[in-house]
């Protein structure tokens, strides 16, 4: 157990002292503050934007529907915000207004403008020119302004009182989703899904980025020709059992380490807002329950060993970083897999393909806790994933073992299949 | 008596494409320098590493210190120095030898200042500078190669095992490696090293193994080899020129079977059936001005040469063992 505990230390503080992980420890959360401050920004940005207000409107209509589209933009009868201005002309006359609006938005004097004419108030089109066209939210305020007075306008020439109008127009509906499982509400719906992609994305980098580092420390003891005085000390099976366990750990502690600085900035999530001069949004996290954490832990952990023990055993095959590229892929594909049904998962968790994938071993430990944070699942489907996954983790680092023992210590020429084959079956 | 230190009774390591070792058997006994002769590719490494349980054999058993190889408790016992050599580039040198260390089940305190002891002996420490906290890779080659023997040994085993030690040494480096072997064998301790470096072997070891082709050409105390190889070499050292009566018994082929003159002295090979007294008797009646004469035991460089160079193992036709 000394022995063991020496590699799975050696392996752990070696790789936490490096500069890489220091970096990529203080990276993370900055990495997931920018995914809390940026929406909040944007959104912000959204309502203090004047590009929906200075814009001249050129009415052709005849009808005067040029000034009431201005004051909606204002923001109705008693909007604070500044009306744009009109200017009225004869159904003939657009082609010179246009030209001369043209050129106050070229001399930045105007965002833009928009042109009414008797085909607007026939409900069919209104056009919009300016610089700003790409800005999503002012042009979907100007869309909504122009349909909806050219709507009451209609509504008022069938006899409809005006106010009466306005107030049909006015009405919003907005659909709140709320996720329901069999333990009661859960939050939005929306926030399972990105919660959702969010713990698929943490376990499918954290596994594929710690998988690929046993696979370089086993390169690395191959190259340096260390492994040799290793294995001659320690049985091989517990050389890689430690390497596993200690950089297991060191990406267990990453993880921990992010989720810890991200619960202090979310719970700080006021002033840093502030200081970014964004608004607060509302943000509920969603109610992550103690054993669905625990699950997807046991996911990690199941589904790092199983990976680590493949991307060991291609180390053990391969001389250098350049065959470790080309003999890594089949195990990068095998873990990409679970990540390119993300959208099918995510859409619909219950379809068959999702049931197959949460519970193969070499997608589930990914698959499982993305279907579990967006739907409930059945108790017994998660037993099922979990047990294979346990079984793939336990067969790969015994495969794992078996070639690392031979590959190690084997020079020179790359193995073919075969050959890595053979070095299970040898004695 | 105690057990031997080791003993190999027949083993075998088939490989898809060839044998490495074949029925194979030696006896270390304890407290011995032993060296492990051959060519490049003669089984020595695939031996070692059989004795080190690294790999398996497919015939034969293994006893080391009195246990079977695959005794777990062995590894703490042996110190191990493969050829292929290299340590973690990127850990300092005391990190390394710590954790060199405590695979060998050392720990603590003990394992520190056994760790600093051998940085001083090894002047990896000494004065105002210190490697220890270097990282291996900004060591130069000679530097690397001594943290490498103190991590074979820095457990004080009782066997230690070093495969081609000398490789890739400089001869100050070298001469260290000689001192160290000579301590350790003062401490009763057994080693055994591999080389082609027949010089070396025969300086250092009590009793040697040769072996080409995966199989044992010869093995016994170095004195025993070079007896029974020899004794039929006479260096002869002459005052001035041979005179022709000399040259007469030198052409002799009923005493003298082949003359090799080297620079200062001849190298005479007695004819099968003569005895080195006779020649000296026939010299001197010659009038021969002697100033040396000597029965010289052929050198292991020889009898290696001899031995593995007739050894048509292909063909079944093997020497000795």
């Amino acid at each position: 157990m000394g022995k063991l505990f020496a590699v799975i230390r050696r392996e752990y503080l070696e790789r936490v002292r490096t500069k890489w992980f220091v970096v990529a420890t203080v990276l993370g959360p900055v990495f997931f503050g920018a995914l809390m401050i940026l929406p909040a920004l944007i959104s912000s940005r959204d309502k203090a934007s004047a590009g929906g207000t200075n814009i001249l409107i050129v009415d052709a209509t005849g009808v005067g529907l040029g000034e009431r589209v201005a004051s909606r933009l204002a923001g109705g009868i008693d909007g604070g915000a500044k009306a744009p201005p009109v200017s009225v002309v004869a159904a003939d006359a657009v082609a010179p207004a246009e030209s001369l609006a043209t050129r106050r938005v070229m001399s930045e004097e105007l965002k833009g403008y928009l042109v009414l004419d008797s085909l607007t108030v026939a409900g069919s089109k209104a056009r919009y020119s300016g610089s700003n066209t790409t800005a999503i939210f002012d042009m979907q305020r100007i869309e909504r302004a122009v349909q909806r007075e050219v709507m009451a306008m209609a509504l008022e020439k069938n006899g409809i009182d005006p106010d009466v109008a306005r107030t049909v127009l006015s009405t919003s509906v907005n659909v709140a989703t709320e996720r329901l499982t069999k333990a009661g509400r859960g939050g939005s719906g929306t926030l399972s899904f990105i919660v959702g992609i969010a713990v698929a994305f943490v376990l499918y980098t954290t596994i594929f980025i710690y998988g690929l580092n046993v696979l370089r420390g086993v390169l690395e003891e191959k190259q340096s020709r260390v492994a040799e005085v290793v294995i001659s000390s320690v049985p091989a099976s517990r050389l890689l059992a430690g390497k596993v366990i200690g950089v297991g750990g060191v990406g267990l502690t990453q993880l921990g380490l992010w989720l810890g600085m991200s619960f202090v900035m979310y719970q700080a999530r006021q002033p840093i807002l502030k200081f970014f001069g964004a608004a607060q949004v509302p943000m509920g996290l969603p109610d992550i329950s103690l054993g669905l954490g625990l699950i997807v832990f046991a996911f990690f952990v199941l589904g790092f060993m199983l990976y680590a023990g493949l991307f060991a055993a291609v180390g053990a095959t391969v001389n250098s970083e350049q065959e470790a590229q080309q003999a890594q892929m089949p195990v990068v594909l095998l873990l990409i897999t679970s990540i390119m049904f993300l959208q099918n998962i995510l859409t619909q968790p219950d379809s068959m393909l999702s049931r197959v994938l949460s519970m193969l071993p070499f997608s589930a430990p990914i698959v499982m806790p993305l279907r579990m944070t967006v739907a409930p699942v059945p108790p017994s489907e998660v037993a099922i994933a979990l047990l294979s996954v346990s079984l793939g983790a336990v067969g790969s680092v015994w495969l794992a073992s078996r070639i690392y023992r031979v590959g190690l210590l084997m020079y020179g020429k790359r193995p073919s299949i075969r050959e890595v084959f053979r070095w299970v079956g040898q004695k | 008596m105690p057990t031997p230190a080791i003993d190999i009774q027949r083993i075998v390591k088939r490989y898809e494409h060839h044998v490495a070792v074949k029925s194979l058997s030696l006896v270390v006994p304890r407290g011995a320098v032993y060296g492990l002769l051959g060519p490049n590719g003669a089984g020595k490494t695939t031996t070692i590493r059989m004795l080190l349980n690294i790999i398996a054999p497919d015939e034969g058993t293994i006893q080391v210190l009195g246990v079977p190889h695959s005794d777990p408790s062995l590894v703490d016992r042996i110190g191990y120095l493969p050829e292929e050599r290299g340590l973690y580039r990127k850990m300092k040198v005391r990190r390394v030898l710590r954790f060199l260390g405590e695979l060998k089940g050392m720990s603590g305190a003990i394992l520190d200042k056994r760790v600093e002891m051998w940085l001083e002996r090894m002047q990896l420490k000494s004065g105002g500078e210190d490697w220890g906290d270097a990282k291996v890779d900004e060591l130069s080659r000679g530097m690397q190669q001594k943290v490498q023997f103190i991590g074979a040994l820095l457990h004080e085993p009782e066997l230690v095992i070093l495969d081609e030690p000398f490789s890739g040494l400089d001869p100050i480096n070298a001469q260290a490696l000689k001192d160290t072997i000579v301590d350790l064998k003062k401490q009763g301790r057994t080693l055994i090293f591999s080389t082609h470096i027949m010089d070396n072997a025969e300086r250092m070891c009590d009793s040697v193994c040769i072996i080409a082709r995966g199989e044992k050409v010869l093995d016994g105390g170095v004195a025993e080899v070079r007896e029974s190889h020899g004794a039929r070499m006479v260096a002869i050292g002459l005052d001035g020129a041979p005179s022709s009566a000399v040259q007469q018994v030198l052409a002799d082929r009923s005493l003298v079977a082949r003359t090799d003159e080297s620079n200062r002295y001849l190298e005479v090979e007695l004819a099968p059936n003569a005895k080195a007294p006779q020649l000296l008797t026939a010299l001197v009646g010659a009038g021969a001005q002697i100033e040396r004469f000597e029965i010289v035991r052929p050198s292991l460089h020889r009898i290696f040469l001899e031995k593995v160079g007739a050894t048509n193992v292909e063909t079944g036709m093997s020497g000795h063992g």
